[in-house]
């Protein structure tokens, strides 16, 4: 069925662990494994028995994407998003015109910004004094930096916002997206996220103990819901995804790979600072409000992407968020791509729309459910239908929480 | 998806502030009525080696108020501006705390806690962080002032941040607009928090930007910006739900535009067409009469580039009327908020519209023949209906809002 | 320090990849031109120049003569090293 009125996603750029590109996301959801590698603890941030791995990007994988003189001065986060933003664009058929198009949006979301360069020139300010700070430097310091360079390489005149939201970012960048193609605000919006993991950001969160530790075999493995779990795997790169709506696509001849029928978002004021909460019942009763504003029944969901991680008390408040939401009522199947795409960097978007689009299946390879914390499982076969409504859910630390209803096209 | 956008109107019943004229709107309004400058020596850190070596800073806070908001210590600059800013909001817009009424915050900031991370980072740039207070490396994400003000209010709904540079306040009051219009929350606190620090101060200094004597928006001898810091909140509510409490709208939000240059990372379009569209988008959306509007509050940040560009975006949507419409510039009396300049700006001009009189502008000198604003020299009383408030970010993104007074109808 | 080995340093400090000294021509502008210079490349390029040379240059020299050229700024850092490194 095709309706007009609807938003769609026809186009996914990705730069990950797993590569660029749509195709290079999806073999790595089927392989089910994660691509990690050694993060630089040569600076001295990193305890001893701190997480050593983590989801980083081959330099060598967009090696060229971005002509010399122009990604110069980028940071890599720049880099990701404006790689991801043009393949986003090539898949959705659209050709970037010479001319500024008023009616292309861009909606980015980061977690910590452009971290490197900001460490970068608070070095230069600490050890050489303000005269030695580089001015290119610190163009690249702000968080929509990324959403800027996307901005001047794609011709976007249109809004161009940056949004942070802790790990709930990408889902809501996507639904503020909808929401502006729906109300007129553009015609057509490039959304999605983008960080960059440095050495010092990992051995920040590593001492959070938010990280996944290796295990008896020296492999760092994020396990959401699973008994075993003890954080995520961290990971930088970028997502971005075009949408506009069904018709305009049709006219160009593209089938949509998902709708997105709408997004809408929730807050836990009981989580500390930089931790979760104890709040699912509000968070469940928001899930509920926001499928009803949606016309979608609970049962109607056929799949739950979940933003699960292996994060201990992140994955123990989504699974009670999810029991109370369906509360009598079976669970639908639920996937966790986190354990594939890591966290941050955008990739869990791309994944959640291959998976909801059918695209795309996640064997669980080794699962231990954790019926005393979670008391959930994930799906492990036989292999579901292709689901027609999923459901999208981010919980993030600190408190906030996304949710997006996509559609099969 | 579809979404009736105009369909509900939308207005301010509280507002709240801090700024460097001292905590609460009061101070600020005398400030601003008598054109006062509160741009002075840098006493933050050591800024003698710096290129320029003032900014507007915050006075410490009233001990009450410190002791009064729980978790205060842990609070970094940029939250506690935010948060004393949006309940001060609350209390004026006699807010009915209900569990029933979802309310969201949506605020803008562009370095959140980077100061207090930059001195966690000073101390421990060599050492291992095993043993790091985790307390003090916790507030650097730009999305906590936003969490810290859900936290205090106890909000259930949207809790967002935009981090689009200098345009992030006025971006995230047009993200609260359209929540409030769309019935996503009750009511949404709307506004920006940002605090002073040495990657700011350093690259702006860096960037040759900053004037070495307090800033002078649209006068011939300006020679760049001033920096400042502070934080202010707006109370949005949909009008009938304000009418039927028995609030007093203090004014109408009507409505807000964005778009992007597609020039320069950092300078504006000199031809000023990305602000022109932002702006004639706001007044679009708020269904305005580009006739109604008696008063502008200008990014005017005072640097050479910025100010012509902004004239010529207001010559192309006022025409000849761009040399008469007052122009009030609040960074010459409380420097350059950054991802709060919009909120505060927006608290500027909702002043002006309650007390029917513009602000003056601080300072003297000529204005610059090229760019003939109209600057309004002492406390002028005015018939004010709507005013418009623009910022310009880094990244070339632009936000624009529209005020009205409201008259009781 | 010769007018090439000056391109070299321009080529390093502003991160020019595949720009050998012979593509910049020596009395042509530097900045909003061919190589897609910017305003903020000038800076950079100052930050640069100070640091090497021990030099201090004001704000309102950047936009004058003396940064109309690679050949210009080349002489201009000839004769400011000459007059000791302070600002004129």
């Amino acid at each position: 069925m095709i309706r007009e009125d609807s938003i769609v996603v026809t186009g996914i750029g990705a730069v990950g662990a797993f590569g660029r590109g749509r195709a290079a996301l999806a073999a790595a959801l089927a392989r089910g494994t994660p691509r990690v590698s050694a993060v630089d603890r040569s600076s001295g941030w990193h305890g001893e028995r701190a997480a050593r791995t983590a989801l980083l990007v081959d330099p060598r994988a967009i090696e060229g994407a971005i002509p010399p003189l122009e990604a110069r001065r980028m940071s890599p986060p720049s880099r990701f998003a404006v790689v991801a933003a043009s393949d986003a664009l090539a898949d959705a058929a659209i050709s970037v015109s010479s001319e500024r198009d008023p009616d292309l949006a861009v909606a980015m979301a980061t977690s910590f910004g452009p971290t490197s360069f900001t460490q970068r020139l608070v070095d230069q300010l600490l050890d050489e004094g303000p005269a030695a700070a580089s001015p290119a430097l610190f163009i690249e310091c702000v968080a929509n930096a990324p959403a800027g360079r996307v901005a001047l390489s794609a011709r976007a005149a249109g809004s161009n916002s940056t949004f942070v939201m802790g790990e709930a970012g990408s889902l809501f960048a996507l639904g503020r997206a909808a929401r502006w193609i729906a109300s007129g605000r553009a015609r057509v919006t490039l959304a999605g996220a983008v960080d960059e993991m440095t050495p010092l950001l990992h051995a920040l969160l590593d001492r959070f103990r938010a990280l996944a530790r290796s295990e008896r075999d020296g492999v760092e493995r994020a396990r959401p819901f699973d008994r075993r779990r003890d954080g995520f795997l961290a990971a930088e790169g970028a997502t971005l995804v075009v949408l506009e709506r069904e018709a305009a696509a049709r006219r160009r001849g593209r089938q949509p790979i998902a709708r997105v029928v709408g997004g809408w978002s929730a807050f836990d004021p009981t989580a500390p600072q930089s931790a979760w909460g104890h709040g699912h019942a509000g968070l469940a009763a928001a899930l509920r409000s926001g499928l009803s504003r949606h016309g979608t029944e609970i049962d109607e969901i056929d799949l739950v992407v979940s933003g699960a991680s292996g994060s201990r008390a992140g994955d123990r408040l989504e699974a009670g968020v999810l029991r109370r939401a369906w509360g009598e009522r079976p669970l639908p199947p639920i996937v966790a791509p986190k354990s594939v795409t890591g966290e941050y960097g955008g990739a869990f978007i791309g994944a959640a729309l291959l998976i909801a689009a059918g695209n795309s299946t996640m064997p669980v390879l080794d699962f231990d459910a954790d019926e005393a914390g979670c008391g959930l499982s994930l799906h492990r076969g036989p292999p579901y239908p292709p689901p027609r409504r999923t459901l999208v859910s981010a919980l993030s630390s600190g408190g906030a929480a996304t949710w997006l209803l996509l559609e099969r096209a | 998806m579809t979404s009736a956008p105009n369909a509900r109107r939308v207005v301010v019943t509280g507002m709240g502030g801090v700024s460097p004229w001292g905590w609460g709107i009061a101070p600020l309004r005398r400030a601003l009525a008598a054109g006062d400058c509160a741009i002075r020596s840098v006493t933050r850190f050591d800024a003698t080696s710096f290129p320029s070596q003032i900014a507007a800073e915050v006075p410490p806070p009233p001990p009450e108020l410190a002791r009064s908001i729980r978790g205060w210590s842990r609070l970094s600059f940029a939250d506690r501006y935010a948060v004393a800013a949006a309940l001060e909001a609350l209390r004026s817009a006699d807010w009915p705390t209900s569990p029933e009424l979802t309310t969201g915050v949506f605020f803008g900031s562009s370095t959140g806690g980077m100061w207090e991370t930059e001195r966690f980072y000073e101390s421990w740039r060599h050492r291992c962080l095993e043993r790091a207070p985790r307390h003090a490396l916790a507030t650097q994400p730009v999305d906590r002032p936003a969490e810290a003000v859900a936290r205090a209010i106890g909000a259930s709904g949207t809790v967002m941040t935009v981090s689009s540079a200098c345009a992030s306040a006025t971006l995230a009051i047009g993200e609260a607009l359209d929540a409030v219009r769309s019935g996503d929350v009750a009511i949404a606190i709307a506004g920006g928090a940002d605090s002073l620090c040495r990657v700011t101060f350093g690259g702006f200094n860096a960037l040759r930007s900053v004037d070495p004597r307090p800033c002078r928006p649209f006068r011939a001898d300006r020679e760049g910006l001033s920096l400042g810091e502070g934080g202010a909140a707006l109370v949005l509510e949909p009008l009938e739900s304000a009418l039927a409490r028995g609030a007093r709208p203090l004014a109408e939000l009507c409505g807000a535009g964005a778009s992007a240059d597609v020039h320069h990372m950092t300078a504006p379009d000199p031809q000023g067409r990305g602000a022109a569209l932002a702006l004639a988008r706001a007044l679009e959306d708020g269904a305005c009469e580009s006739a109604r509007v008696g008063g502008i509050n200008a990014h005017g940040t005072g640097t050479p580039l910025n100010d012509p560009a902004e004239f010529h975006a207001y010559e192309r949507l006022f025409g000849s009327r761009a040399r008469e419409i007052p122009v009030m510039v609040t960074k010459a009396s409380v420097g350059h908020l950054l991802g709060a300049a919009g909120a505060i700006e927006a608290v500027a001009t909702i002043l002006a519209l309650v007390e029917q009189r513009l602000q003056p502008s601080p300072g003297s000198g000529a204005i610059d023949p090229e760019i003939p604003v109209r600057l309004p020299a002492s406390s002028a009383s005015n018939a004010l209906d709507a005013m418009v408030s623009i910022n310009l970010g880094f990244g070339g993104c632009n936000g624009a809002i529209v005020l009205a007074r409201w008259s009781g109808s | 320090m010769t007018l090439g080995d000056f391109k070299q340093f321009i080529i390093e400090t502003l991160q020019l990849a595949g720009v050998t000294p012979e593509m910049i021509v020596d009395d042509q502008p530097l900045f909003g031109t061919g190589l897609g210079l910017d305003s903020v490349d000038a800076i950079e390029l100052v930050v640069a120049l100070e640091k090497r040379f021990g030099l201090k240059i004001a704000a309102h020299e950047i936009d004058r003569d003396a940064f109309s050229s690679p050949s210009a700024m080349f002489e201009f850092v000839e004769r400011r090293l000459a007059q000791g490194g302070t600002s004129g």
